[in-house]
């Protein structure tokens, strides 16, 4: 139960800007000592700034920070450690090569004569640390590099613990956990509660958060959307929260007459993250792909299109048997891929416009290896005036653009292609709404034309807006497949969040 | 859950690479002594150690670099330079605790602007090693002229003093060093900020480790033994050339590799680094005994090398694919 | 990106007239048409090495090992031919060839294992010095026919054979780098590998080759150095990478990757030579010139970086 007094930790009214995007306005959120409050909200919600600014990494604009009722100001990292704050990002900060007492006492280890670490002492205070969160199979004296993930997890958290952390901030803990370590997670969570320990529980897993948490708050497009007691809400009030109900007109349907099924995929599976995948997309088809972060979607992408190839499982293009080892396999199929991360996977930032619409086809624009320059000026002119990318010149660095500009340029290089089968993954994360309602537009002309399109969101308005039909990945499977006509916020949420046993439900 | 080490652990501590290396040492040495008996002999053997064991000091601190996440090529050339200091101070008349304390003093100074280049203005550290190389090399050809230093004053030879008549200076400075640079690594905060700041800067930097001061402090203390190494060397000589014994980063950069530190930093220990030293010094010697042609010996160290390295990467990325 | 490079070319260009101008007007033996022939023919070694090292650090990688190839091949020709009794020709093709075959494993090993090329080329570094002093024995061979030194000693129309060559590889270099599809792709794995991974790029293949290159280009730079000084020592080639590599960053390529020209290497190939050359005719001892070089090394990469970091 949490106890009374003021929250360990606070923030209020806080607003944060970033050069073109406002991730934060007016988030108020709160953790008192001894209670679980989960943090939920779709990708780009805010809620990773927020933990930003509840850590020290990042300052806000304004607003207010108060710990223990008293306001203060996280500078850095360091004082965030110091007033109590700790937390466990998804990427672990560890070091593999040392020991599990090591990695938790670095930096701080008990200190004998002449400034010489105890490493008895060391090794003691971990095996109790231990001890209290009742871990059975972790050796004070393991590498870390030999442990498992749920284990390695565990580290982190006594590393918290051993910086005397009141407040725990947990960035998606089970995103990468077993089942069994999920239940032992739980465990120690309740432990923590009990000890007084305030824990902020960022997830977006419906039933955990029905099972863990004392709390929950929304966020949705940076803004606070509201905080109720999870004994008094169900699934079908939070999705409603973290997806609202427009599915305004900025995503004017076409129709497109759907031609033969240009990708048949049957029975796909690449480990670790796809376990046995059935897909079709016919041509003039937009197919949706729903699911939450980790669910396999881009890894089923990047299969289909030759970056981790198929173990098992066939592929048709066209009703024909084809097999993508290779990126180029893929492009010489027809298939392109519009990655998720434009910055490291889409663009080169450092090339010119101009090379970068080119970077994809280069083997279109070349005779006897010698590219054509004239061919490439013109695609890339052709190109600009198509996709109306601003930029102050062919020869400006990619990197200078807007992110929609950004999004154009890698969708574009791969259009120039002609594929038929178009995926795109994550096509309008993070672009102003000029920029996303014209590539919307454009897709809409694409499937007029015949191209078959495969796209990957998170953006709930844009997948049922846009989709003939909504498919829904969790941990490497299609769980739910639905036409257009029923796919409705609270349906694709559920299957998305496996919320099957209606147990969100009010008591 | 015990608090004595689990058979597993044990295990890999035995089949650890300083217990290869101990054990390699040893096979080697009876596998020669067995096809040529006079390897064995006490002078051999007592000369193999004394003339290496140069290599093993300056091994440790190119060991705390590599582990830092950094590397050093231009070692070799500095020894060199200070073994010519040193030798040039002793000859001009100068106290003979000057003409030994003086390349310490040069060597941490020059190691330390290198790691400030590195640490603060993030030029990589091979290029700052490489131009350092040339210009110490360089310096030194055209300072000395390429003249000799003789006449160096008998009480210039620290390498020929024998401590309590049975310990050499070289034995004991090595074992000494050695030692004490791997309590200090194992037991003292500041060495294991070494391991943390090159086996992850992220995680280091959360938890109060500065990578760069790691990095400046690190070189320093590179150039401390190094000083130590060219003193070493320069006193068991009675001429002191003027150009830099050749390939001589190329041996220590190996000896430590071949000890155990990982060249994508975050692992390793000096005492593997001085057995290193002590095998490849026991494999040059061993190739003339087994009438080998001593000049296959670069060809062995250098397949140890790339040997090494190929294994080290593929079990690190093994591990990192299983977790 | 481009158009900071050409102007960084032509500052270089610039400050090298100027040298030129000063060294010539500081010794009157300097501007002479012998004396500038002669500093071609010294240079090529260096300078075919210094385009496949373009290449290779062009694509964020680097190549430590040239120096050792050098000596394996300039013995691997003794050798074959004296003691293995191949005809010379042929000989001069095994050289070669192993030279491919040396850069080819470094090329394996750094896109099979995934290794980064530093550590790898160190390591091949010590193997490939080692084989060459334990073939060669430290003996040397000598008393090759007569046609065997118009490579390294001769003149076409009153230019050293080897800069003929050298210039001829100097334009194809620069056309691949400039204008082929395979020169985009180096610089795409220079600026992003990731990204031009996911643009089907053949990055692998790519990187296999430019090792390759500068395998080969060693070994051709061993025919050149044997022919020109009549013998074949295996420390041959010693302290080479370190010129090349200056050459390659003072000519403007990025250490990082993703930038440079074979143009800016040629200059700073040149400026290099005529540094050295104008130190040696002023007195400096020949093994007193390479501070120098360490000090322009480590000045452009200052420069360099500093200049980035104004930039942003």
């Amino acid at each position: 139960m949490s106890e009374a007094g003021p929250p360990r930790l606070e923030v209020r009214d806080i607003e944060k800007s970033f050069p073109g995007v406002r991730a934060l306005s007016g988030v108020s959120y709160d953790v008192h000592a001894g209670e679980v409050h989960a943090l939920m909200g779709e990708n780009g919600a805010g809620k990773s700034t927020l933990i930003k600014i509840m850590s020290g990494v990042v300052q806000p604009d304004k607003g207010a920070i108060l710990i223990d009722g008293l306001e203060s100001r996280l500078a850095g990292p360091d004082d965030a450690r110091r007033a109590g704050i700790a937390t466990i990002y998804q990427e672990l900060l560890l070091f593999p090569e040392l020991t599990v007492a090591e990695n938790i006492f670095l930096g701080h280890a008990p200190k004998g004569r002449f400034g010489r670490i105890d490493l008895s002492a060391m090794r003691e205070r971990a095996r109790a640390l231990i001890a209290s969160l009742d871990i059975d199979e972790l050796d004070a004296d393991e590498t870390v590099g030999r442990l498992s993930v749920g284990n390695r997890q565990r580290v982190e958290i006594l590393r918290a613990l051993s910086h005397d952390a009141r407040v725990l901030i947990m960035d998606e803990p089970t995103a990468a956990l077993t089942e069994t370590d999920v239940r032992r997670l739980f465990d120690i969570v309740r432990r923590l509660r009990a000890r007084g320990v305030g824990v902020v529980y960022i997830s977006h897993r419906m039933d955990e958060i029905f099972e863990i948490s004392d709390r929950v708050t929304v966020l949705r497009d940076g803004a606070f959307i509201g905080t109720r007691q999870t004994r008094e809400t169900n699934s079908g009030e939070l999705v409603e929260m973290m997806v609202g109900r427009r599915i305004e007109a900025l995503f004017p349907k076409v129709e497109a007459p759907l031609g033969e099924a240009v990708l048949e995929a049957r029975d796909l599976v690449a480990k670790p993250m796809t376990r046995g995948v059935s897909v079709t997309v016919r041509a003039g088809e937009i197919v949706g792909l729903a699911g939450l972060v980790g669910s396999g979607r881009s890894e089923l992408a990047q299969t289909l299109f030759g970056v981790t190839p198929a173990e098992s499982g066939e592929i048709r293009l066209n009703g024909e048997l084809v097999s993508i080892r290779s990126p180029a396999e893929g492009r010489a199929l027809g298939v392109a891929y519009v990655p998720e991360d434009r910055g490291t996977q889409g663009l080169v930032r450092a090339m010119s416009v101009k090379h970068n619409f080119s970077l994809a086809g280069l083997n279109r624009l070349t005779w006897l290896g010698f590219i054509d320059r004239a061919a490439e000026l013109k695609l890339a002119r052709d190109a600009v005036k198509q996709f109306d990318v601003k930029t102050s010149s062919l020869d400006e660095a990619a990197g200078r653009l807007s992110g929609g500009n950004q999004q154009k340029i890698v969708l574009g290089k791969w259009l120039a292609n002609k594929p038929r089968l178009l995926i795109l993954d994550e096509p309008t994360r993070g672009i102003d709404v000029g920029a996303k309602a014209e590539i919307h537009r454009l897709m809409g002309v694409l499937v007029r034309e015949g191209v078959a399109i495969l796209m990957i969101s998170s953006e709930l308005p844009e997948v049922l807006g846009m989709s003939d039909r909504v498919l829904v990945m969790r941990e490497g499977r299609i769980v739910a497949e639905l036409p257009r006509a029923e796919a409705t916020p609270s349906a694709v949420g559920a299957a998305m969040m496996g919320d099957l046993s209606g147990r969100g439900q009010a008591a | 859950m015990s608090a004595a080490a689990s058979p597993v652990q044990i295990l890999r501590r035995i089949a650890s690479q300083e217990a290869m290396l101990a054990v390699a040492i040893i096979g080697l040495a009876i596998v020669v002594g067995f096809v040529n008996p006079r390897f064995l002999s006490a002078n051999n053997l007592s000369d193999l150690l004394l003339g290496n064991a140069y290599i093993a000091v300056a091994a440790i601190g190119m060991s705390m670099v590599i582990v830092s996440g950094n590397i050093d090529i231009s070692v070799g050339a500095l020894i060199g330079v200070l073994a010519t200091v040193s030798g040039s101070l002793a000859v001009a008349g100068y106290p003979i605790a000057f003409a030994w304390g003086a390349p310490l003093v040069i060597g941490i100074a020059v190691m330390a602007a290198q790691g400030a280049v590195v640490a603060y203005l993030g030029i990589p550290s091979i290029v700052v090693t490489l131009g350092m190389w040339s210009i110490l090399k360089g310096g030194l050809i055209s300072v000395t002229g390429g003249r000799w230093i003789t006449d160096l004053p008998n009480s210039f030879h620290l390498a020929d003093v024998e401590v309590f008549g049975v310990l050499p200076m070289p034995v004991l400075i090595m074992v000494g060093a050695t030692i004490l640079a791997a309590i200090w690594m194992r037991f003292w905060p500041g060495g294991r900020a070494i391991y943390a700041a090159g086996g992850n800067p992220e995680a280091a930097r959360l938890c109060g480790v500065s990578p760069r001061r790691t990095t400046i402090f690190v070189f320093a203390a590179h150039g401390f033994f190094a000083g130590i190494a060219a003193l070493m060397f320069a006193t068991q000589l009675r001429v002191i050339q003027s150009t830099t014994p050749a390939g001589l980063e190329l041996v220590v950069i190996t000896a430590s590799v071949v000890g155990g530190v990982s060249i994508l930093g975050g692992v390793g220990t000096v005492i593997g680094s001085t057995l290193a030293a002590v095998l490849l010094a026991e494999i040059a010697s061993a190739l003339v005994f087994i009438n080998v042609s001593p000049y296959w010996t670069h060809a062995v160290q250098g397949s140890l090398i790339l040997a090494t390295v190929i294994a080290d990467i593929l079990r690190r990325r093994r591990r990192l694919g299983a977790a | 990106m481009n158009r900071y490079l050409k102007r960084h070319e032509t500052i270089l260009a610039a400050i090298l007239i100027v040298a030129l101008i000063g060294l010539g007007y500081l010794n009157d033996q300097f501007l002479t048409l012998d004396n500038l022939l002669n500093q071609g023919r010294l240079m090529t070694e260096i300078g075919l090495i210094a385009l496949p090292m373009t290449f290779v650090i062009v694509t964020g990688g680097i190549d430590l090992s040239v120096g050792a190839i050098v000596g394996l091949c300039a013995i691997v020709l003794g050798v074959a031919w004296k003691n293995w009794g191949l005809p010379l020709p042929l000989a001069v093709v095994v050289a070669l060839g192993v030279g491919a075959l040396a850069g080819f494993c470094n090329g394996l090993v750094i896109t099979r294992l995934k290794a980064p090329p530093l550590i790898v080329t160190i390591a091949t570094l010590a193997l490939y010095r080692g084989l060459a002093e334990g073939i060669s024995k430290a003996r040397s061979v000598r008393g090759y026919p007569d046609w065997f030194y118009v490579l390294g000693q001769g003149e076409v129309f009153g230019v050293p054979t080897q800069l003929w060559i050298l210039g001829a590889c100097i334009v194809i270099a620069g056309v691949a780098l400039d204008r082929t599809s395979f020169g985009r792709t180096l610089y795409a794995i220079g600026a992003n590998e990731t990204a031009a991974r996911f643009s089907a790029l053949a990055v692998d293949r790519a990187k296999l080759i430019v090792y390759t290159l500068s395998g080969l280009m060693s070994g051709l730079s061993a025919f050149v150095l044997v022919s020109r000084v009549t013998t074949t020592r295996s420390d041959m080639g010693l302290g080479y990478e370190l010129d090349v590599i200056a050459a390659v960053v003072l000519g403007g390529a990025s250490i990082f990757g993703g930038a440079g020209t074979v143009w800016g290497t040629v200059i700073g190939l040149v400026m290099i030579q005529l540094l050295k050359n104008g130190l040696a005719l002023t007195g400096v001892k020949g093994d007193a010139t390479i501070i120098v070089i360490g000090v322009v090394l480590i000045a452009s990469v200052l420069i360099a970086s500093s200049l980035e970091r104004r930039r942003e």
